[in-house]
């Protein structure tokens, strides 16, 4: 390389000024501008500057570094073509063009930095500043840097290295003419990557939530819209601009969606919550849909930003959440006036305050026991055999050869479980003051079925049957509470058929709800969707 | 002498799905001297009263057996029989048309209900 002669100077540089920028040195300018662009790599654009140093200054080598982050250390932008081909040493890390970053910045090099100027030294050994140079580095018999300044402060250099004849003013001159387009060069590409980064971050971002994201004319024709909108709707790219995109919104949305753009302002955003179609399972699905204006330099909207941001789950839990919340202080205000209504008449009925005391207890029990039990379940039902076993087991009943439970699954909704479970409580009380749980010759069947009546309608019937039961010496209360549960009671509330007998062996109470075919699922099959 | 009751001989509609709750209103009303229309537990029943009788006002539980009793509360608008809801719904669970309604909460205590249809009966002065 050193073979190379400097180019031609057709004019001579004067003392008095700076040297006229010959053709030469303009044409070096214009391609290190032109080609910035075109590099790839920072690295590589630094080493079209230096090759351009080079050939118009006739160095043989060069390279080009800047300040790194701690400041008191030179990082490498690049090493020239020439300076990698002129390097004799065996570190396999520059035998592979690795650039030595970290280096401390002293030495002849470091005066450029540190001293903030120009520098030639044709005579490096003797230099006061001398250092050496690194294992394998061409030999220095001179030397000339230059640095490069951004905002007036010294960031960079780049340093040409032997000349066959040493380097003179004139190499200087040419050299801090590059300067500043080697600086114009470097900034422009780092802005170049960031701004490229800065992209792919905004459309991995973009492409990266959950959102549909789209953009808009202020009148609601699209212009663009993200991959997940064509995810979610099945809508392409294509057919979702200008109002394509209203093809996806459930009829019942649209007219909302096409006013939502009625209200666009120069300044405020926009919402609106609305029902999309997914396209896969053609289910609509709410989204909670934004749109912000973009404003050019001048202020004006020259867009709308949208996004479209599924509340579905969202708003189905919410609206579940608001039904339960309903349901339950409907449920809790409900009981409390039924038990207020059983604490009257029980106290009506007169009697010592034990028994009425005893008589309410077991009333609220066998609420309890129902509702406990309602509360248990899936579906809020009761399975009407467990419903009758917890009444009489609760009062001690064993199931023998005198007592027989015995009938179908039957789920009951609570309301419908709530009476019987009372009526259920009132037969059995009254069985162990009088009838066929007290007496050990008394027999009691409880039995119960679905039997289809004409026209398609089913009734539950449910039959409590005493046998084997003295004559009572004292005749049961017949108008209490129980046989107003029963005969009035039950008709009014379930729209039930009863009879209640008071027979000689014992009493027969027969009950008959109307009963719809879907109400037949055992318990653990009528779970709720 | 007592002041003559402001229900007295008017024509009350009650639709209530508890027959217990129904008895008490009933006799409540019956106690002030008030003609109980009913009392019915179901929505079917509860509409055709509503059509059929001659009524001065109507307590409606509102959710009757699993159904609303919006459309009894209808009926009788569009007849200007003045209607009182009974009911453990908060006023922000019933439909938007209804939340200003006259609402006596469950669980009540009689004079509350009777005083509350008191309330929607037209003043007739001393007559």
């Amino acid at each position: 390389m050193n073979g190379q002669s400097p180019p031609p100077a057709p004019s001579a540089p004067t003392p008095q000024g700076p040297v006229h920028r010959d053709a030469h040195v303009l044409a070096g300018i214009n391609r290190i501008l032109q080609e910035a662009l075109r590099a790839s790599t920072e690295e590589e654009l630094g080493r079209l500057c230096l090759e351009v140093a080079e050939d118009l200054t006739g160095a043989e080598f060069s390279f080009f570094g800047e300040r790194g982050p701690s400041h008191d250390r030179l990082d490498h932008i690049a090493i020239s073509e020439r300076g990698w081909a002129a390097y004799g040493g065996d570190d396999p890390d520059y035998s592979e063009r690795q650039l030595p970053n970290g280096m401390k910045i002293h030495g002849i090099f470091g005066q450029v930095i540190l001293q903030n100027r120009s520098l030639i030294v044709n005579d490096p050994a003797s230099h006061p500043d001398r250092v050496g140079t690194p294992d394998g580095h061409p030999g220095l018999r001179n030397f000339l840097g230059v640095p490069l300044r951004r905002d007036g402060e010294t960031f960079a250099m780049f340093a040409l290295g032997n000349h066959p004849t040493g380097f003179t003013e004139r190499e200087l001159a040419i050299a801090e003419e590059l300067a500043p387009a080697i600086v114009q060069a470097l900034l422009r590409k780092r802005a170049e990557v960031a701004s490229r980064a800065s992209e792919r971050r905004l459309l991995s971002l973009i492409e990266g939530i959950p959102q549909l994201v789209w953009t808009a004319t202020r009148d609601g024709q699209w212009t663009w819209a993200s991959a997940q909108w064509v995810a979610m709707t099945g809508l392409s790219v294509e057919e979702s601009l200008g109002d394509g995109w209203l093809a996806a919104v459930h009829p019942d949305d649209r007219d909302a969606a096409r006013r939502f753009w009625e209200s666009a302002s120069e300044n405020g955003d926009l919402a609106m919550e609305g029902r999309l179609r997914d396209g896969e399972t053609g289910r609509y699905r709410w989204f909670k849909t934004r749109a912000t204006p973009v404003h050019d330099d001048h202020g004006r909207v020259v867009e709308w930003f949208g996004t479209s941001t599924d509340i579905d789950t969202l708003r189905r839990l919410r609206e579940r959440q608001e039904t339960l919340v309903a349901e339950l202080q409907h449920r809790v205000r409900n009981i409390l006036t039924i038990v207020r209504s059983i604490f009257t008449r029980t106290v009506e009925s007169g009697g010592p305050i034990d028994e009425i005391a005893d008589h309410f207890r077991g009333r609220l029990d066998s609420l309890a026991r129902t509702q406990v039990v309602a509360t248990q379940t899936r579906s809020g039902k009761i399975d009407l055999e467990n419903l009758i076993r917890d009444e009489l087991l609760g009062v001690g009943a064993i199931e023998d050869e005198r007592l027989s439970i015995e009938g179908p699954d039957v789920a009951l909704p609570a309301d419908t479980a709530e009476s019987i479970g009372l009526a259920i409580h009132e037969l059995t009380t009254n069985a162990l003051k009088y009838g066929a749980l007290r007496h050990p010759a008394g027999r009691l069947t409880i039995a119960w079925g679905i039997e289809h009546k004409s026209n398609n309608k089913c009734e539950l019937i449910v039959k409590w049957d005493e046998t084997g039961v003295p004559a009572m010496p004292v005749p049961p209360v017949r108008q209490g509470f129980g046989t107003e549960l029963i005969r009035e009671a039950l008709p009014y509330g379930l729209g039930a058929r009863t009879r209640l007998e008071f027979r000689g062996g014992g009493v027969l109470c027969v009950v008959s709800l109307p009963w719809s075919a879907d109400d037949t699922d055992p318990v653990n099959r009528s779970a709720e969707g | 002498m007592s002041q003559p009751s402001p229900l007295a001989d008017k024509r009350i509609l009650v639709v209530e799905d508890e027959y217990f709750i129904a008895r008490d209103l009933e006799r409540a009303l019956r106690a002030a001297d008030a003609i109980v229309v009913g009392p019915v537990a179901t929505l079917e029943q509860g509409l055709d009263l509503a059509e059929t009788q001659v009524l001065d006002a109507a307590v409606l539980d509102v959710n009757l057996s699993g159904e609303r009793a919006f459309e009894i509360a209808d009926r009788l608008s569009a007849r200007d029989v003045p209607w009182t809801f009974l009911t453990g719904y908060d006023e922000w669970a019933l439909p938007a048309p209804y939340r200003s309604a006259s609402i006596v909460a469950k669980p009540f205590q009689a004079d509350r209900v009777v005083r509350a249809i008191g309330a929607l009966m037209p003043d007739k002065g001393c007559a």
